[in-house]
C-alpha cells in the first residue's frame, strides 16, 4: 500500500527519532511511504499573523503532493499536520481566499492545487486504515506492565472543524482516545492522567520560559503522579518542552516532573520487536533509553 | 492554595476605571456610603475603531464579528490560568468598542497566547478565537513595537528570518538566532544546552541540521513571502 508522507523539517533533523520510528513501523505494517517532494517548512504556526500569506508554505507542499498524483498525505508531526490541515480547509472553503492562495503559488512558479487534498495524522491513519487488530497481530514484545501515559497535546484534535482526525475519524475533541486504544493493543497499561490535551506552551517555548516551565511541569508531574513510567508523545514541539527542555520543568515544579518521554511510534516499534537503538530511543534527553533497557531486560515486570 | 483560587473570574472592568470617593457630595447632597462607587464615563468620541477595522479586514480576524461575549474562550483558556489579565473575551471587547488605550496598555500580555485553540474549539459562534487574538497581537506589534516584549519580538523575527532565508527550519540555527538577538548567545554553550549540543554533534543530528538545504528555486517563493502586501 503506497502512502504519501510528509515528515517536515524537524523530523528530518533533530527529531529523526520520530521519523525513523514512523518509517520502521510503516514498513512492518506493509505500507510504502512516499515523501512529498521538494518539501518546504509548513510555517510552524509562526506566519499566521501575516494573514493569507500563512497559507503559502503549506499550500506549496500540498500543491507538490497533488502534482505527484496523490490527494491524501499522512503527517506525523502535529504542527505540520495542523498547518497543512488548516490550508486544506481553506482550499475546501474556496472563494476569495483560495483564489489568493492560487495566485501566490503562481507568482512563486509553483504548481496549482488542482484537487482537494486530505491531510491525515499518522495516529489516526494507523487506527483507521491499518486497524488495531492488524497492529496487535504484529506485536512480538507485548508492553505488558509498562505504564504508558498518552499525551496528545493541542493540535491533533483542535481546532476540530479543520482536522481529519476529527472530521474523518470521529476522534473525540475533548477526550481523544486513539493513542489509548493503540497502547492497549500493544499490551501496555494505559494511564489516565487528565493532562492528555493540556497545552505544553510550545508556541512560546523560546520566548516565554516561565509559562513554558509551568505548563510542561504540570503535565509531567500529573502523569508521573498518576503512576506513569513513560509519557507517549506525538508532536516534536511538545518534545522540545517536555523532553529536551525537561530540565526547565524540573526547575519549576521539582523532581516530580522527571519522567521518561518517548514518541508513541517508538513504543510501537519496541512492541514490534525492534531494538531501541534502531528507533533512536537514545535521542531522547529524558531517560527513555534506561527505562526501555530495564523493561526489556527484566521479564519479571512483564 | 487559597479556597477557590482555581476558578478564574475575569471582569471587564479595570481598576483605573472605578472611582471611589470617601466623601461624595453631589448637588449639595451627601451620597457617601453605598453610592460612592462610580465608573469613569466613556464617550463615543473617545472610540478609536482602527483596531476593529484592521482585525476584521485580516484573513485570520474576520470571524471577530460573530462574538457574543459569552466568555467560553476565556473559561477554558490555557494562559488565562497562568497570566493575570490575560482575557481573550476582553481583548475582543476592547477591539470592538475601540478601546485603543486599553489595548496598548496590555500590549505586553496578548502575545502570550500559546495557540492551543481551546478557545476556537469552545466558541459556540464559530469565532476562530485563537487566530483573532493573533490578529490583535499583530496589530499591536505594528502599532506599538516598542511596548512589546523583547523575547517575543526576537522569537518572531528569528522565525521569519529563518523561514524566508532557508524555506526550512533548522531548530538549532533558530535557537542561535533567537538567543543572539537578545544578546544571550552564551547560553548556547551554557550548562543547560551544552550536553544536548555535544550529543547532537556526536550522533550526527547536528550535521543533518546543517545539511537541511533549501527547496528548489526558493528565491521565487521567498519574494512571495517577503512582499509587503498585507492580506
Amino acid at each position: 500500500m503506497q502512502t504519501a508522507y510528509f515528515p517536515g523539517c524537524s523530523l528530518k533533523t533533530i527529531d529523526r527519532a520520530y521519523d525513523v520510528s514512523t518509517r520502521v513501523i510503516a514498513q512492518d505494517l506493509g505500507m510504502t511511504l512516499v515523501d512529498v517532494e521538494d518539501y518546504s517548512c509548513c510555517g510552524a504556526g509562526e506566519l499566521k499573523g501575516e494573514g493569507l500569506k500563512s497559507h503559502f508554505l503549506p499550500a506549496r507542499n500540498l500543491a507538490h503532493l497533488i502534482n505527484q498524483g496523490e490527494t491524501e498525505v499522512m503527517v506525523s508531526c502535529n504542527v505540520c499536520y495542523h498547518e497543512l490541515s488548516r490550508t486544506a480547509y481553506a482550499v475546501k472553503q474556496g472563494g476569495v481566499h483560495l483564489d489568493q492562495i492560487q495566485s501566490m503559488l503562481k507568482a512563486a512558479d509553483e504548481p496549482q492545487i488542482l484537487e482537494q487534498p486530505t491531510v491525515r495524522n499518522t495516529l489516526e491513519y494507523l487506527v483507521n486504515v491499518i486497524g488495531l487488530d492488524e497492529i496487535a497481530k504484529r506485536v512480538r514484545v507485548p508492553l505488558t506492565g509498562l505504564r504508558v501515559a498518552p499525551y496528545y497535546g493541542c493540535l491533533y484534535q483542535r481546532p476540530a472543524k479543520m482536522l481529519s482526525s476529527v472530521q474523518i475519524a470521529g476522534e473525540d475533541t475533548e477526550h481523544p482516545h486513539f493513542m489509548h486504544d493503540l497502547m492497549a493493543a500493544l499490551g501496555a497499561t494505559v494511564v489516565e492522567h487528565r493532562a492528555e490535551t493540556t497545552c505544553c506552551g510550545g508556541k512560546n517555548l523560546l520566548s516565554d520560559e516561565k509559562i513554558s516551565g509551568r505548563l510542561t511541569g504540570r503535565i509531567l508531574s500529573t502523569a508521573k503522579s498518576s503512576g506513569a513510567d513513560v509519557l507517549a508523545l506525538m508532536c516534536p514541539k511538545c518534545a522540545g518542552g517536555l523532553d529536551a527542555l525537561q530540565f526547565r520543568a524540573i526547575g519549576t515544579v521539582g523532581e516530580s516532573a522527571q519522567l521518561p518521554v518517548m514518541y508513541y511510534t517508538q513504543l510501537i516499534g519496541i512492541a514490534f520487536g525492534h531494538r531501541p537503538e534502531e528507533l533512536h530511543v537514545g535521542d531522547m534527553e529524558s531517560d527513555a533509553m534506561g527505562l526501555i533497557r530495564q523493561f526489556l531486560s527484566e521479564p519479571a515486570i512483564r | 492554595m487559597a479556597k477557590g483560587s482555581g476558578i478564574i473570574e475575569r471582569s471587564l472592568l479595570q481598576d483605573d476605571q472605578i472611582m471611589e470617593e470617601d466623601n461624595l457630595v453631589m448637588d449639595g447632597i451627601d451620597i457617601s456610603g453605598r453610592w460612592n462607587t462610580m465608573l469613569k464615563t466613556r464617550v463615543h468620541s473617545e472610540r478609536d475603531l482602527d483596531s476593529w477595522d484592521d482585525v476584521r479586514a485580516s484573513a485570520i480576524g474576520e470571524s471577530i464579528d460573530n462574538c457574543i461575549q459569552c466568555g467560553m474562550c476565556t473559561a477554558g483558556c490555557t494562559v488565562a490560568h497562568e497570566v493575570p489579565g490575560f482575557n481573550p473575551r476582553q481583548f475582543i471587547y476592547w477591539v470592538r468598542v475601540g478601546r485603543k488605550d486599553d489595548l496598548i496598555k496590555n500590549a505586553d500580555i496578548i502575545w502570550r497566547c500559546v495557540g492551543c485553540y481551546i478557545c476556537t474549539n469552545h466558541c459556540p459562534k464559530e469565532v476562530n478565537t485563537a487566530e483573532v487574538i493573533e490578529s490583535i497581537g499583530q496589530w499591536l506589534r505594528k502599532q506599538v513595537p516598542e511596548k512589546m516584549d523583547q523575547a517575543y519580538l526576537a522569537n518572531h523575527e528569528a522565525y521569519r528570518h529563518q523561514l524566508e532565508t532557508y524555506g526550512r527550519l533548522s531548530l538549532p540555527r533558530l535557537q542561535a538566532e533567537f538567543l543572539s538577538k537578545l544578546g544571550r548567545q552564551k547560553e548556547l554553550f551554557g550548562p543547560d544546552l551544552r550536553q544536548a549540543a555535544i550529543r547532537m554533534l556526536k550522533d550526527g543530528r547536528a550535521l543533518k541540521t546543517l545539511l537541511i538545504g533549501r527547496p528548489r528555486h526558493w528565491n521565487r517563493s521567498r519574494s512571495v513571502l517577503m512582499e509587503s502586501v498585507q492580506t
